[in-house]
């Protein structure tokens, strides 16, 4: 599965101008020192769950406009960190969070921020696709009714937009009353970015958006994230090397709660600083 | 090795199919036994009457059709016997028609030949004879060595009463005469002239012994209309005459020594003649033939509610003769009644049902009928000479459909009603079986448990399941446990002698509370929603915020107490009972529905809240997750996502409690007071189906009509359930394919 160097594909990597990176940090602990505007600052980040902390300090920034890509071993803290983005953790019980997440330069942890608006503007797309047991259009405009739209052409228009932008409108345009769950698993999860697409977020983040998804429905998810791209800010959590090189501008690379390495996606693949994230990469990992 | 697993595997396969199999078929012919064991015990409510033939010979002893006064057979349809015109019974064998004994009751030639003979009582037979002597006797049936414990008994006729007439015989047209255990013997005459003469004497013993005659005498003259047929009760307290033109008129003979009329009514159309009167067993109803063949059956209502006295009225139309009715024939037993026209044709009717039960009728014409005591047997003489005999299977002549379901006219009532009161001390009395009372006490007490229990089991899951954190939630499942286990009867006895008292008590405190309660929960909820993200409510832990609420309720509970006294005195003059008694006519029992909605509530909460709250946590978290993802609150992922997925199991427990609230029987037993009214007012008790069975089923005796009735309601009971879980099934299936998840 995480084998990238032998099994390059011609699926060529994205070659992005790389606007002036500076340097990488040196420690895992440092604070990078980036000159883009981060959309998304990470400071000093720690999480417990109860007693057991998941997360050690991590610090990390993430550009506007931009694919950034988290990848480690398993049970490192990828889907932790990225829940802490929205706020996910909230509704896990005994949660403790300490140091800031910043969005646009505001605390999203703060008491002025309110959740429910907070995860209106960061959405989500699962591992496993989870569309809502009702028909195709009422799962994407499901977000635009809770946040009180009701006016009904401007639902359609902004569910066809939705569609479209997930690039499965030509597939369920004549079926869009026909429950959800007959879609295919891969027609499913660009469901589910339809829906997240819908309420006009600003952040994407996607935990494995394709582990549970064909090669065939992984490659039209790729480059729908192509497509999306200057669009949104998106973090995108990965088990597939390949993936994260082909889709990611920007890429972490995390190790039991630690952000051991972040810089831009080519110098991570090809010129990693750590040894530790050479060994994971090249697949000599444990 | 593998292969030897391989069909191991393959064995304890099939094996355990085979169990599973059988044990499956095993429960499915288990309920189809148990029902249809339940219909059969109530099929026989439904079944025509049976009319068995059971012999036909000739008159005993050369006897010809007009020497025969009457026709009777002794209560195991084995010997018949008739009363001749000379003054004789003749007791012979019903199978084969040979004389087994001949009985001469004119003892000497001074009491002349017999006139005329009609049936008293059971077996009494009240005789005239042309010596203006009328007699009262009874048969005496022989039995065989065989029969009799070794002993044989003779055949014989005892005379119990004896008495003389007071006018020349030759102005006696008919007489009638009763007797009673208290020595009161009446004996009226019709005279030539068309007048009644009443003679009434009263024998009364005093404590020494000594007796002392009491005589009466009374003419009734000025009759309206030429006595056509006439009639006393058993007591002969009441004397009605059917006259010629089709009056129909009625006496009080209970003022000795003067009769009063009590009313007369056009009992025909046309002025036909009334030709046959005969009480109908229990001594309210008359039976009425008429000359056109109709038959009716009268007793006395309040045509008013104000109406102080109760006037003799029309109940019943049974099923018309195509000519006359000659004579009227009644069962000792139940109201079953036999009629004979004049073409011959015997009906057996029963007046409650109006349902006509049976016609008989044979080649020669029939000229005379018996009816046992017992209402099991149908005898014809015809004018050839000819003895029939039919056994009367008849055990639920009262049983129809539309007694059941509908509106039934019982003697006594003013009006036809729905009553269930299937028991009573006296012999005579009829089984009212309506089931209507008591469909109506089940569904108006499921009706209010349910709006009890519905929301609170529903509000307590979804708070359960997605609101409530870890600590609290195993609290509030672990308690709705121990609620589910505890025995309905300590429930229902809780409710019935703890809790009626108290909300008898304090009705209006409870019925504020009621309304005020939920009431500030909402205004509460609506003014603290603004300040959820003050730092202060932010310490109360998420799923702790009931906690909030107990001040809440509390005030609103002091409220309702405060409240009640002034809100009551202003209201209802300070009373709600008298209040109740006085200007809405209802009464306040006890153990009413207020009592029922809690105890049956409680009982049902439990079923309702597990299952909803199982459906509730069954929605997959990545569902919910989804919804808060894309910014939407606890409450609106609840609401439109986590509540329509669940809604086909939220539903399954409702109807589910709906069904254990039909059924549930120890509580509504114990808390409703088991009066099976028709009020819809709360403030009233109700016997439900369940609870009856229970009520009645020791007092029903094996195979009667109350214990058909018993098992009817059972029969219903199970419709109905199965009805409710197919209904169930096929909503949930339609909520499943709408709302449902994949698997
Ligand atoms: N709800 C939770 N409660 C307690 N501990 C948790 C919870 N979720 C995750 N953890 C722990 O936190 C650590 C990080 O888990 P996380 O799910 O973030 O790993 P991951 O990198 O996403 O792994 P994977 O690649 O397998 O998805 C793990 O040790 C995990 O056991
Ligand atoms: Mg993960």
């Amino acid at each position: 599965m995480t084998d990238p160097v032998t099994t390059e594909e011609s699926h060529v990597t994205p070659q992005k101008p790389a606007g002036g990176v500076k340097a990488t940090s040196e420690r895992p602990k440092a604070k990078p020192a980036f000159d883009f505007e981060p959309k998304i600052r990470i400071e000093n980040l720690s999480l417990y769950y109860g007693q057991t902390r998941a997360l050690f300090d991590v610090d990390m920034s993430m550009p506007a406009g931009e694919i950034t890509a988290l990848i480690g071993p398993s049970g490192c803290g990828k889907s932790t960190l990225l829940r802490t983005l929205n706020r996910m953790n909230d509704i896990i019980p005994a949660v403790r969070v300490t140091g800031t997440v910043a969005i646009d330069d505001v605390d999203i942890y703060s008491k002025a921020v309110h959740v429910d608006l907070l995860r209106k503007r960061v959405g989500m797309v699962f591992q496993k696709p989870n569309p809502f047991p009702k028909s195709i259009f009422e799962n994407v405009a499901f977000g635009l009714r809770i946040h009180g739209e009701s006016n009904r052409n401007s639902i359609e228009e902004t569910v066809e937009k939705s569609l479209q932008r997930a690039a499965l409108w030509d597939e369920v345009k004549d079926r869009l009353r026909e429950n959800a769950m007959s879609l295919s698993g891969g027609q499913q999860q660009r469901l589910c970015i339809a829906r997240a697409l819908a309420v006009g977020p600003e952040i994407l983040l996607m935990d494995e958006p394709t582990s549970a998804l064909d090669p065939r429905s992984t490659a039209r998810i790729e480059d729908l994230l192509d497509e999306l791209r200057s669009d949104y800010t998106i973090v995108i959590v990965t088990h597939n090397m390949q993936q994260a090189s082909r889709v990611s501008d920007w890429t972490g690379f995390m190790y039991e709660g630690y952000l051991v390495e972040f810089g831009q996606t080519e110098k991570i693949f090809i010129a990693p600083e750590k040894k530790q994230t050479e060994d994971y990469i090249t697949g000599r990992f444990g | 090795m593998s292969e030897k697993y391989i069909l191991r595997a393959r064995r304890n396969d099939r094996i355990a199919r085979w169990i599973i199999t059988a044990g499956g078929v095993a429960i499915i012919a288990t309920v189809i036994l148990i029902l249809v064991l339940i219909v059969e015990v109530t099929l026989p409510l439904f079944l025509p009457v049976g009319a068995e033939p059971l012999a036909e010979v000739s008159l005993p002893a050369q006897l010809r059709h007009e020497d025969v006064l009457l026709l009777d057979a002794d209560e195991y349809m084995r010997d018949g016997l008739v009363l001749t015109r000379g003054g004789r019974c003749v007791f012979f064998d019903l199978k084969t028609g040979t004389v087994k004994h001949t009985e001469n009751l004119a003892e000497d030639a001074s009491r002349g030949e017999a006139l005329a003979c009609s049936r008293v009582g059971a077996q009494q037979y009240c005789m005239r004879w042309s010596s203006g002597l009328v007699t009262i006797v009874t048969p005496d049936f022989g039995l065989s060595e065989a029969e009799n414990h070794g002993v044989a008994k003779p055949y014989a006729v005892e005379e119990l009463q004896s008495i003389p007439a007071s006018v020349e015989p030759g102005e006696i047209a008919t007489s009638v005469a009763r007797y009673t255990d208290e020595g009161l013997v009446t004996r009226v005459d019709l005279l030539a002239n068309n007048t009644f003469r009443v003679a009434q004497r009263s024998v009364s013993t005093d404590l020494m012994g000594n007796e002392s005659v009491e005589a009466y005498e009374s003419l009734i003259d000025g009759l309206p209309g030429g006595v056509s047929a006439y009639t006393l009760d058993t007591q002969g307290e009441w004397l009605y005459a059917g006259t010629a033109d089709g009056q129909l008129i009625r006496w009080d003979l209970g003022n000795l020594g003067s009769p009063k009329l009590v009313g007369a009514h056009k009992a025909t159309e046309d002025n036909v003649p009334v030709t046959a009167l005969e009480m109908v067993f229990g001594d309210v109803s008359v039976a009425v033939g008429t000359g056109s063949g109709k038959l009716t059956t009268w007793f006395p209502v309040r045509k008013t509610p104000e109406a102080v006295t109760k006037q003799l009225a029309p109940i019943h139309d049974l099923a018309p003769h195509d000519s006359a009715v000659t004579s009227i024939l009644t069962s000792r037993r139940n109201k079953s009644l036999v009629s004979l026209g004049k073409d011959g044709s015997i009906h057996l009717d029963y007046p409650t049902s109006e349902q006509h039960l049976l016609s008989l009728s044979r080649a020669e014409r029939v000229v005379k009928t018996g009816y046992t005591a017992r209402g099991d047997g149908i005898l014809a003489l015809t004018e050839a000479n000819r003895i029939c005999v039919w056994r009367i299977d008849n055990p639920h002549p009262e049983i129809s459909l539309s007694t059941l379901f509908g509106k039934v006219w019982y003697e006594g009532y003013d009006a036809p009603e729905y009553t269930w009161q299937s028991s009573a001390s006296t012999d005579d009395f009829e089984p009212k079986i309506s089931l209507v009372p008591l469909l109506y006490g089940s569904i108006k007490g499921t009706f209010y448990a349910m709006l009890y229990a519905i929301p609170l089991a529903l509000f307590g899951a979804v708070y359960t399941s997605h609101f409530a954190q870890g600590r609290i939630r195993n609290v509030i499942k672990s308690t709705v446990e121990t609620m589910a286990a505890i025995p309905s009867v300590v429930i229902g006895f809780l409710a019935a002698l703890w809790l009626a008292p108290i909300i008898e008590r304090y009705t209006v405190t409870f019925l504020l509370g009621i309304m005020i309660v939920p009431v500030l929960i909402v205004i509460f909820v609506m003014l603290i929603q603004p300040l959820r993200q003050r730092p202060f409510l932010k310490q109360v832990e998420q799923g702790f915020e009931f906690v909030l609420m107990v001040p809440v309720v509390l005030l609103a509970c002091t409220l309702s107490y405060m409240l009640a006294g002034p809100l009551e005195a202003l209201l209802f003059g300070g009373d709600l009972k008298q209040w109740l008694f006085e200007s809405a006519g209802q009464r306040y029992d006890q153990r009413n529905c207020v009592v029922i909605s809690f105890a049956l509530g409680f009982a049902v909460i439990p079923i309702i809240f597990t299952i909803a709250e199982d459906a509730l946590s069954n929605v997959p978290n990545s569902l919910k997750a989804a919804s808060l993802a894309l910014g939407a609150s606890r409450w609106q992922t609840v609401w439109r996502v986590v509540l329509p997925s669940a809604s086909p199991g939220i539903f399954a427990g409702i109807i589910i409690g709906f069904g254990r609230a039909v059924g549930e029987t120890m509580i509504v037993l114990m808390a409703t007071g088991n009066t099976p009214v028709l009020d819809m007012s709360i403030f009233n008790g109700m016997r439900t189906l369940s609870a009856n069975i229970a009520v009645e089923i020791p007092e029903a005796p094996l195979g009667g009509t109350l214990y058909r009735v018993l098992f009817l309601s059972a029969v219903i009971l199970l419709v109905f359930t199965s009805i409710l879980n197919t209904m169930a099934e096929l909503i949930r299936q339609r909520l499943r394919s709408k709302y449902g998840l994949n698997n």
